[in-house]
């Protein structure tokens, strides 16, 4: 469990190499790195290591007052877009540490971390060793709250950043089937009641086609996966009914090339709410839950297929395709 | 001392250089440490050397850089030093063969480690006289070629002695090898303590994390999981890494229908914070050198189910007490073992609490002070035994050294009083 080096990601192009003219030496520039804990109450703090193996940064170069950890919010402006946690020695062991609590609305997106010291500009933070065990069952989910999830990870040019989500009412997507030409899918309705007329609606893409209902019911089995917590009886008395299940038949979603976005409607007056999958320690869904294409004929003869998948964003959707004549016949 | 490891690459992520570096670093607590990189292929290295560890490097690969060494014509022609039976060969060159002699023939270390078959050709056929000759062998003689074999036998006669991270490699190194005058012994690869606090045993997930390759046989992991879940669909399995068998594995997950319970997660670093977030570590290999991943998992106070491969597995864990072993390729024994453990929360906690003790001894310090005891003996044999001259020079060096080290100590507690 060798820490991971300190030294710069090599697609920052802020720093200029290190010359090593005249000595083969590994000269490294170091940037600080923050530690992540999640907790069951739902917040986050950040402990920065101004350097690699500064076990001494109790003893470490003064640190400003005002210094703190700053979450800017990708491609946004605007005072909802940046938030300050200041900094302050841990009385444990000395190391800075910033909070995020539980009750700090942060908008929906992807919170690039930096750390400032007095006047200097910003740093980027490089991501530590997160702890985030917290996020895995996502067993104490208050759902009467908005629901406000903040999962750390790494960029793709190995910088921190949060990844937040901030719904509700939410529809939480669980184990899904994709066979007998339909999806089978169970999930959770937060912040709101599942009435008798709930339906699960897929909406096109385009305008091309119209949406596809189907019925949802109250779904009383007892979880088959691993990722959901036992539903709490009695905590949820407003919204008692909220564990659902669907079949969505392929057939109706053919013919044609289509992206199809999933919701689930409460009740017939009510607004529909997008299917997603957030309440976990899995970032970005799209990579690790993968799920099989089905073979769908259309009415016309036309063989299709179609494959749930979770978009960047981890909502649940499915695309169809058109198979070609050379993909069916490679069949 | 001062010691001096030569590596392949210290800017990749194997497992070699893992290790190498939580041994460097543990040795730089009391001694002069450097890694000496053949090849340096990029700005920085992967993981951190460590505090103290010196990093160089010998050839350098990275293209845009003007002491780019890959389009030296001596670079195209073969290596001949380098052993044309290491599979490492073709990256090798007389250019790779004259650096590496240059740092070996001048070097002022007290002891040279090589750590692959083809650097310690090098380091037992190149290295000045003086100098404690160590080879280390990270995978296992019985993976290695019959022609690798008999050249090793010829060479490694020049070495001081070779080290082997299981003690069933070191008996094949004594008995199918016989070096005369090489001490052969075994010392295990080293893991740091996590800085995460370990598992409690209550994550319902199986954990497993290496390379998606052949010879980790997650295939039958993955088969036998499907029995789990049978019984238990409240758990799941998370499969750390990326490999050439990734496609394949994808295709028997979607085939059994165990895309709910079973998540390739792609690489993770540091892994400690994943293996955490599970409460059962899986290792169905068919083969492991060592077993780092067992050891990891074991730091981080999981009970491993592991199959009793060749060589490593059944060295570190304790059957019953500390984790599971079971026959190598058994379906159905892994899917027993891990539902064992899945059904006994009282077991799984017990043996989770037996692996964190066990571990302990895979500590780098732990590890570094068997190697620092060997490395001295080595020493003081040299300079016990060599040729007088040469003996004298090397002893009174190290000798100088130790006063000079002795001599601050006296100084300090005299300041003291």
């Amino acid at each position: 469990m060798t820490r991971h080096s300190c030294a710069t990601p090599p697609d920052d192009a802020v720093v200029a190499a290190p010359p090593d003219a005249g000595s083969p030496a590994v000269r490294r520039v170091h940037r600080p790195r923050a530690d992540c804990t999640t907790d069951s109450a739902g917040g986050l703090t950040f402990r920065v290591r101004l350097c690699e193996g500064a076990d001494e940064e109790a003893g470490a170069p003064e640190v400003p007052e005002s210094a703190a950890v700053l979450l800017r919010l990708r491609h946004q402006h605007g005072p909802d877009a940046s938030l300050r946690l200041p900094l302050a020695r841990a009385a444990a062991d000395g190391r800075l540490q910033a909070s995020l609590p539980s009750t700090t609305r942060l908008r929906e997106g992807r919170w690039d971390a930096y750390l400032t010291l007095g006047d200097e500009e910003p740093q980027r933070l490089l991501p530590g060793v997160h702890d985030l065990r917290s996020l895995v069952g996502s067993a104490s989910v208050d759902t009467q709250a908005w629901l406000g999830v903040r999962i750390p990870y790494t960029t793709k040019y190995g910088n921190l950043a949060v990844r937040t989500w901030l719904r509700r009412p939410h529809a939480e997507a669980g184990a899904l089937r994709v066979a007998d030409d339909a999806i089978t899918l169970q999930g959770r309705l937060y912040g709101a009641r599942l009435s008798a007329t709930a339906c699960l609606e897929a909406h096109p893409r385009d305008a091309a086609a119209s949406s596809v209902r189907v019925p949802v019911r109250p779904d009383s089995e007892e979880r088959s996966e691993p990722q959901a917590a036992a539903p709490e009886h009695g905590t949820d008395t407003g919204h008692s009914v909220r564990d659902f299940a669907a079949e969505l038949p392929l057939g109706s979603l053919l013919p044609g090339h289509r992206v199809w976005d999933l919701w689930l409607r409460p009740a017939e007056d009510e607004e529909p709410v997008r299917l997603g999958r957030i309440l976990d320690d899995i970032p970005d869904k799209k990579r690790v839950f993968k799920y099989p294409s089905q073979r769908v004929t259309s009415r016309d003869g036309a063989a299709h297929s179609a494959r749930p998948y979770y978009t960047i964003n981890n909502n649940l959707s499915v695309q169809v395709s058109v198979e070609t004549l050379a993909e069916a016949e490679a069949e | 001392m001062h010691i001096s490891f030569l590596i392949f690459s210290a800017y990749g992520m194997g497992g070699t250089v893992r290790t190498t570096f939580n041994l460097a670093q543990a040795l730089a607590e009391q001694h002069d440490v450097e890694v000496v990189s053949a090849f340096r292929f990029r700005d920085r290295p992967f993981f951190e050397p460590g505090d103290g560890v010196r990093l160089t490097s010998l050839v350098d690969m990275r293209r845009h850089r003007p002491t780019y060494d890959g389009a030296d014509p001596e670079h195209a022609r073969p290596a001949r030093v380098f052993p044309a039976a290491d599979g490492q060969y073709a990256q090798h060159s007389a250019l790779t063969d004259r650096r590496i002699g240059e740092y070996l023939s001048s070097t002022e270390a007290d002891v040279v480690i090589g750590t692959r078959p083809g650097l310690n050709v090098h380091v037992a056929r190149q290295t000045r006289r003086g100098p404690v000759r160590v080879g280390q062998e990270h995978l296992t003689l019985a993976t290695h070629s019959a022609r690798l074999k008999r050249l090793l036998r010829r060479t490694y006669p020049r070495l001081d002695a070779v080290t082997t991270v299981t003690e069933a490699d070191a008996r094949d190194y004594r008995s199918s090898l016989r070096l005369p005058g090489v001490h052969v012994e075994s010392l295990p690869n080293s893991v740091p303590a996590p800085e995460v606090t370990p598992a409690d045993g209550s994550g319902k997930w199986v954990v497993a994390a290496g390379r998606l390759a052949p010879a980790k046989r997650y295939d039958v992991l993955v088969r036998a999981f499907a029995e789990v879940v049978r019984e238990r669909p409240d758990w799941g399995l998370r499969i750390y890494g990326h490999g050439r068998e990734e496609n394949k594995l994808r295709k028997l997950i979607d085939e059994l229908g165990l895309y709910n319970h079973v998540l390739l997660m792609g690489s993770a670093n540091p892994i400690e914070t994943e293996w955490v977030k599970g409460s059962i570590c899986a290792v169905t290999s068919s083969l492991e050198s060592f077993g780092m991943t067992i050891v990891e998992a074991m730091r981080c106070g999981l009970p491993v189910v592991a199959t009793d491969c060749p060589h490593g597995p059944g060295e570190i864990i304790r059957d019953g007490e500390d984790g599971l072993l079971v026959p190598t390729g058994d379906v159905n024994a892994i899917s027993g073992a891990l539902l064992r453990l899945i059904n006994d929360e009282g077991l799984r906690t017990r043996m989770g609490q037996a692996a964190l003790s066990a571990s302990a001894r895979f500590d780098p310090a732990r590890v570094a002070a068997r190697y620092e005891d060997l490395l001295t003996s080595l020493v003081n044999r040299r300079a016990g035994t060599l040729h007088r001259a040469r003996g004298t020079l090397l002893g009174g060096a190290y000798a100088a050294r130790e006063t000079v080290r002795l001599g601050v100590k006296h100084a300090l507690e005299g300041a003291r009083t």
